[in-house]
């Protein structure tokens, strides 16, 4: 399964390319495209509705949208359960009520954007090619970043937990293990990693993060970078490549997006620009669609360029 | 009924190699409590406005930390007097 971020600066029409893929792939392969963008179009690329933010356009294509609010409180509501479930003396309090606040903090609408990815490439096996559209540049880099962050986070605590529970274990030790049946004065505190829920918990973390770290940085897994031929992109989308080139994700091919014209020249200029930005990444032009002008009898993602020939699957190609 | 001479005199022993013990970890028992604080003030941090991990991290933990955030509340209030605090943890009367 090979799997496909569609990234850039905010209304360079990354929906639409990310459309037209799945469409062009889709003739042969069975491809989901899902979209995290807060601001959902893929129904209106597509000139259809989605239910329940799902919808099987053909045999080979389904299309689906994120709600990440939704994901937010589903989220939330599981941690608030397990809190209640610890402190069972605490349900007198409406709970749900002082924790509903944490739905505003910060980090909260990554993870959940960072879980759906996850929950999405782990149910999905049934397809070829996953295609996500994502959110404008900084909440895509940001949301991107966070299982390095987060990993380099729990390094950090498993550290500090394990020599928590070592002193612990000595403390134990000398003043004497206590037998079976035997009941002690003093708290017992867990030293056992098996035992300690903070250190489980860490573990399996780690283990969620290294595994989709790894997809994500692996072989089978690409970003795309849509840009238009104006300063702006190129500026944002430098930044963009430079996030990405940090967090060692590949990036498999760029589009010159709605070129015209009256614009070819700029065009032209801006990819030389990308083209020692990026060396050796592949570039593909896409003219601007005159579907987006002229109503909805045309199909959006129905575009005469191919995307898919330029993708480029391996970082050095065999010779 | 009663308890004979000989358990008495085996308790007092006991209860000398039990002192004895304590005494030998309470340095130890000092550094835990200040490892759980400083693990409890990472991760709860952005309360006193230190740097926060990412936020679920914090939420993901929170339901285990009972204890680390007792501790962490326990050196708050001990902080105003740290003098106090650092004859008691060397032992002077």
């Amino acid at each position: 399964m090979k799997i496909l971020f569609y990234t850039g600066k905010g209304g360079v029409g990354k929906s639409t390319m990310a459309a037209a893929a799945a469409w062009q792939i889709s003739r042969e392969n069975r491809v989901l495209i899902v979209s995290l963008d807060p601001a959902h179009n893929l129904g209106d690329i597509f000139c259809v509705t989605l239910e329940n933010g799902s919808r099987q356009l053909t045999d080979r294509l389904i299309l689906r949208e994120v709600d990440l609010k939704k994901l937010s409180r589903d989220y939330l509501e599981r941690e608030v359960k397990v809190l209640t479930d610890t402190y069972k003396y605490l349900q007198v309090l409406n709970l749900e009520r002082y924790f509903s606040v944490l739905k505003y903090s910060p980090g909260i609408e990554e993870y959940a954007l960072l879980t759906s990815i996850e929950e999405t490439i782990r149910r999905e096996k049934g397809f070829d090619y996953i295609i996500f559209d994502t959110p404008p540049t900084g909440l895509t880099l940001r949301f991107l970043a966070l299982p390095q962050v987060t990993i380099t986070w729990i390094d950090r605590l498993m550290q500090i937990r394990r020599q928590i529970l070592e002193k612990r274990y000595t403390i134990q030790k000398i003043r004497g293990l206590l037998k079976e049946g035997q009941k002690s004065p003093e708290i017992r505190l867990e030293f056992n990693e098996d035992e300690d829920g903070v250190i489980q918990r860490l573990k399996t973390m780690k283990n969620n993060y290294d595994t989709l770290n790894g997809i994500l940085q692996g072989e089978n897994c690409g970003v795309i970078l849509v840009f238009n031929p104006d300063v702006l992109s190129l500026r944002e989308s430098d930044r963009l490549m430079e996030g990405l080139k940090e967090l060692g994700f590949p990036l498999r091919l760029l589009i010159d997006n709605k070129v015209t014209d009256e614009n070819r020249e700029m065009a032209s200029r801006v990819e030389e620009e990308f083209k020692k930005m990026a060396g050796g990444i592949p570039l593909q032009r896409v003219a601007l669609s005159e579907a987006l002008y002229c109503g909805a009898e045309q199909k959006l993602y129905d575009i005469p360029e191919d995307l898919l020939s330029n993708l480029q699957w391996k970082e050095k190609k065999d010779v | 009924m009663g308890t004979s001479l000989f358990d008495h005199i085996g308790r007092f022993f006991a209860d000398i190699g039990a002192v004895q013990r304590e005494k030998a970890i309470a340095l130890t028992c000092v550094e835990l409590n200040e490892l759980e604080n400083i693990f409890a003030l990472l991760l709860l941090g952005s309360f006193v406005g230190f740097p926060a991990p990412p936020t679920f991290l914090s939420v993901e933990l929170l339901p285990f930390m009972e204890r680390e955030m007792a501790v962490l509340h326990q050196r708050a209030g001990d902080a105003s007097d740290m003098l106090a605090e650092m004859v008691g943890t060397m032992g002077i009367d």
